[in-house]
């Protein structure tokens, strides 16, 4: 397991290196990070030689991407547009850990940027996916064990209408609904935007109550998909030889579903949640939009909108690390989860 | 037997869930804890600031508090670093201008004694300032502030916006309170161009430059807890919100509030909620639709013209297509737009504006007549051209048969997509055909080399809003020298060279009396109107929706919080 495991990693890097070309290729060619820094006017052409030139984006494609990866300490850069190439470049490049500098927000670092909303987005995602976990295997349990019923015909129902809502409706409606009209009615109401109220402050109750309904919006929708995924898992799993075997057996209803057919029912669950889990990083850009939540997903978007190479490469090579990793790890549970799996 | 052997397992597996469970729920509470806030800290120089407290735990209290609504957040405090809207309106709270604008756009003296004199050949502009004005740390604000903040903006080591127009003057001091620009050759609009909420404290930041050799790093940027407006910066939360706070030291009338906080709501409908549910007090630019719902919810709205208007730009270059280029087609265009009835997509809450000046009215010819909406006279203005409808199609043919085919191209919105709709429909009621297309900015707006339809002069018509110098008159897009070739791509003019109008732009660049670039903006406007190379769609204001607790308060377009100082709270 130990040499597979180093394996899988050393096999990563040259792939991070190739996303990484790819994703870098596909941003230098999507647009002009100088074309909107004019603000409401088209960037002077003497303004853009000057900024292209001290951003260093006037240099060829793949030369930037040699900077943003390794750095450009090395060379000697005509900075003071006086002809001369007499000063070093201060970049260390990625592969030192310096994702280099916005090229909007200029002077501050990309990664600062990064870390100052990545425990936003963890705060709201992580509680979102455990419920979104929990509610899915709940769901997707009763309605597979009571097939054909009032029940399930009921969750079969919710589901449905839950998966083809968008989650922007969903969004928007509960804000109305539990905010605006709650207040309006004279109930207990919850707050419309934000991660806490700026007058009263990051307290836990504050975020708490805040977090609410993103949490429902993305659960919703996330709930309702999984859990038809873990019904028609179940379902093929509760009709296998060994569970009529398990209760044969004697074993508790309990016993056989929990210690039998979920686990076994859980595998191709696993894999979804494997390809979920390096998201969370990446936030949920609509919900986050909509709510006003300071995360990850607000952040590419701002960035994204303005072609702000090093920001947008940042998040996006930490999520590609991520699945990476998060891959990795699922191979790991199926072993766990599947003793006929053995990795060498 | 087997379930005796079991159960000890499970309880163990329920164990260590319900540990990762709680170890899951602590990392959460740690996270919620952590602070990403820019907060003031010690600058790296020694140097005695006396700015208000790091505030760690904002409470409501009694303290009076109005909450702004914002859609974009700042990139940076530094006026010079960020174009955007956002830090420009936000540089009245915590920075200050020589001069600013008052809810009629009338200008007025701030830290002048007066208004800036000009010398009768007009390169020499001449700023007396006060000598009661100070930094927030009770530092005097003097000349050698001009001077500091002029250098660092034209130092290449700094990635500021724009140079312009800090590159056409110099500076200089003859005594701490006098600031003389000297220019090369005669600015006109230098009131609309300099000064905007750029100026910066040369006791903090010359410090900063001299240890880094360079602005861009400098904490200021970002926390410009030294300022000189009536309320000073105190807290920036990346992505939730920034705080001002009352400047205790501000040599202007104390402000009646205790802070502001400007709230970051990127979406416009999550904007409309919050002010419905009373979180934020002011809601900047919110949907016209939603216009009747704030009024029933007791909400004051707001209207000031901005200067910006939405309207069609029409392409005269040899590569537009015959029908354009046409006077009487133009002119059908103009009378075939119901641009009135068009109003109802903004709940005829609108104006439509006649001319690109409209935010301006001094500058706009009287004798201008509107265009009314007359689909008859069109059609006879198409005949009389020659279009006429040869194969009963809908759509007139010239007399070679060629359809007239307009193209027009929109920047992307929604309600531009809608509009085409409309304009599409009206135009083919008088035989054109109206194809129709949308960009983003950057598609739209992109170079001459890249192909951008705006710079190659692919679209006949192009729909977006825009604004001059506001408020000066000035305009770039219509100079012959600027339109974009191979040897220019980054020109400014999208819409073809007309001999006597870039001779009229010309004299009005260098018109030193404001009465003879008055009239000379006269003719530019009646000329422009009558070849309808500029046709209005509507003026694109300024909306602000108001909390009815909030008193006092005005709005300007330039300086949006001039009086901001005398806001208060009711409640």
């Amino acid at each position: 397991m130990g040499r597979y495991i180093i394996r899988r990693l050393l096999q990563a890097i040259p792939l991070l290196l190739i996303i990484s070309i790819a994703i870098f290729g596909l941003l230098q060619s999507s647009g002009d990070p100088l074309a909107t820094m004019g603000g409401k006017r088209v960037t002077r052409s003497e303004d853009r030689a000057r900024l292209a030139r001290i951003l260093g984006l006037d240099q060829p494609i793949y030369i930037q991407y040699i900077y943003w990866l390794v750095g450009n300490d090395w060379v000697k850069l005509d900075i003071d547009q006086d002809g001369i190439m007499d000063s070093y470049g201060q970049r260390k490049g990625v592969i030192r850990g310096d994702f280099g500098n916005s090229l909007v927000a200029r002077g501050q670092s990309a990664m600062d940027l990064i870390m100052e909303r990545i425990p936003n987005t963890l705060i709201l995602m992580i509680p979102a996916e455990i419920i979104i976990l929990l509610f899915s295997l709940l769901v997707g349990i009763i309605s597979a064990l009571r097939q054909y019923s009032l029940t399930d015909q009921l969750i079969t129902t919710g589901s449905f209408i839950g998966y083809s809502m968008p989650i922007l409706f969903i969004a928007l409606a509960s804000m109305y609904i539990f905010a605006v009209n709650f207040r309006k009615w004279g109930l207990p109401y919850l707050p419309t935007v934000g991660m806490f109220d700026p007058k009263i402050g990051k307290t836990t109750g504050q975020v708490l109550i805040h977090m609410v309904l993103p949490i429902f919006s993305m659960s919703v929708v996330s709930i309702s998909g999984y859990s038809r995924f873990v019904r028609s898992q179940m379902l093929e799993v509760i009709s296998q030889d060994y569970i009529r075997t398990a209760y044969a057996k004697g074993l508790s209803e309990r016993m056989v579903l929990f210690g039998h057919a979920l686990k076994n029912a859980a595998i191709p669950f696993v894999t979804l949640v494997g390809i979920d889990i390096p998201f969370l990083l990446g936030g949920a850009v609509i919900t986050e939009t909509i709510f006003g939540w300071p995360g990850m997903g607000r952040l590419f978007i701002d960035h994204l909108t303005r072609f702000d190479t090093p920001v947008v490469m940042g998040i996006l090579m930490l999520i590609s690390l991520a699945v990476v990793i998060c891959q990795l790890l699922t191979d790991i549970v199926y072993g766990w989860l599947d003793p006929r799996i053995r990795y060498t | 037997m087997n379930l005796k052997q079991k159960k000890p397992y499970l309880k163990k597996k329920y164990q260590y869930g319900t540990s990762l469970i709680f170890i899951i729920f602590f990392v959460w509470i740690l996270l919620s804890g952590c602070s990403s806030t820019l907060t003031p800290t010690a600058s790296p120089t020694p140097i005695n600031i006396t700015s208000a407290p790091t505030i760690t735990a904002l409470t409501a209290n009694s303290e009076k508090i109005v909450t702004i609504a914002l859609t974009q957040e700042p990139k940076s405090l530094n006026r010079s670093y960020s174009s955007s809207w956002s830090t420009s309106i936000l540089t009245n709270i915590y920075s200050c201008w020589p001069w600013i604008y008052d809810e009629a756009n009338v200008v007025h003296p701030y830290l002048l004694i007066e208004m800036p004199t000009v010398s009768d050949d007009g390169l020499v502009v001449t700023m007396k300032l006060r000598d009661d004005i100070k930094w927030s740390d009770n530092t005097p604000i003097t000349a050698d502030d001009f001077i500091f903040t002029q250098e660092m903006i034209t130092n290449p080591a700094n990635t500021v916006y724009s140079v312009y127009p800090y590159d056409l003057f110099m500076i200089t001091a003859p005594d701490p309170q006098t600031v003389v620009m000297t220019f090369d050759e005669v600015f006109v609009s230098w009131m609309s161009n300099l000064w905007s909420g750029t100026l910066m404290p040369k006791h903090i930041l010359q410090p900063v430059f001299d240890a880094a050799g360079t602005l861009d790093t400098a904490e200021w940027n970002r926390a410009p807890t030294v300022g000189c407006g009536p309320f000073n910066f105190t807290k920036w939360e990346s992505g939730s919100y920034l705080r001002f706070d009352k400047n205790p030291n501000f040599w202007g009338p104390a402000p009646k509030l205790d802070a502001i906080v400007f709230q970051f709501v990127p979406d416009d409908a999550a904007q409309t909620a919050a002010c419905l549910a009373g979180e934020t007090d002011i809601c900047y630019l919110p949907r016209y639709e939603d216009m009747e719902t704030f009024k029933k919810a007791g909400l004051n709205i707001v209207f000031e013209p901005s200067g910006y208007n939405e309207g069609w730009f029409f392409n005269f270059r040899d590569m537009a297509s015959p029908g354009i280029r046409d006077l009487n087609v133009r002119k059908a265009i103009a009378m075939g737009l119901n641009r009135q009835s068009n109003t109802s997509l903004r709940m005829n809450l609108v104006e439509v504006n006649e001319t690109f000046w409209d935010g301006l009215p001094q500058y706009v010819d009287p004798s201008i007549v509107p265009y009314k909406y007359d689909p008859e006279a069109a059609k006879a203005l198409l005949e009389s051209s020659g279009y006429k409808d040869i194969n009963n199609d809908g759509i007139r043919e010239d007399k070679d048969g060629n359809p007239l085919i307009i193209t027009q191209g929109v920047l992307e919105s929604p309600e531009r997509q809608k509009y085409q709709q409309l304009a599409q429909q009206q135009m083919k009621a008088i035989g054109i055909d109206l194809q129709t297309s949308s960009y983003n900015y950057d598609t739209l707006f992109a170079s001459f080399t890249d192909g951008g339809p705006a710079a190659v002069g692919a679209l006949d018509i192009m729909q977006w809003s825009d604004l001059p110098a506001f408020p000066d008159p000035d305009s770039s897009y219509w100079l012959c020298d600027q339109i974009q070739t191979d040897s220019n791509p980054y020109g400014f003019n999208y819409f073809g060279c007309d001999k006597t109008l870039d001779k009229l732009f010309a004299q009005q660049s260098v018109a030193a009396d404001p009465v003879e670039q008055q009239h000379i903006f006269w003719q530019i406007t009646k000329y422009m109107h009558d070849n309808v190379l500029y046709l209005g769609i509507w003026e694109d204001g300024d909306i602000w929706v108001v909390s009815p607790h909030l008193t006092g308060y005005k709005f300007s377009v330039v300086t949006p919080f001039f009086n901001i100082p005398e806001w208060d709270v009711t409640k």
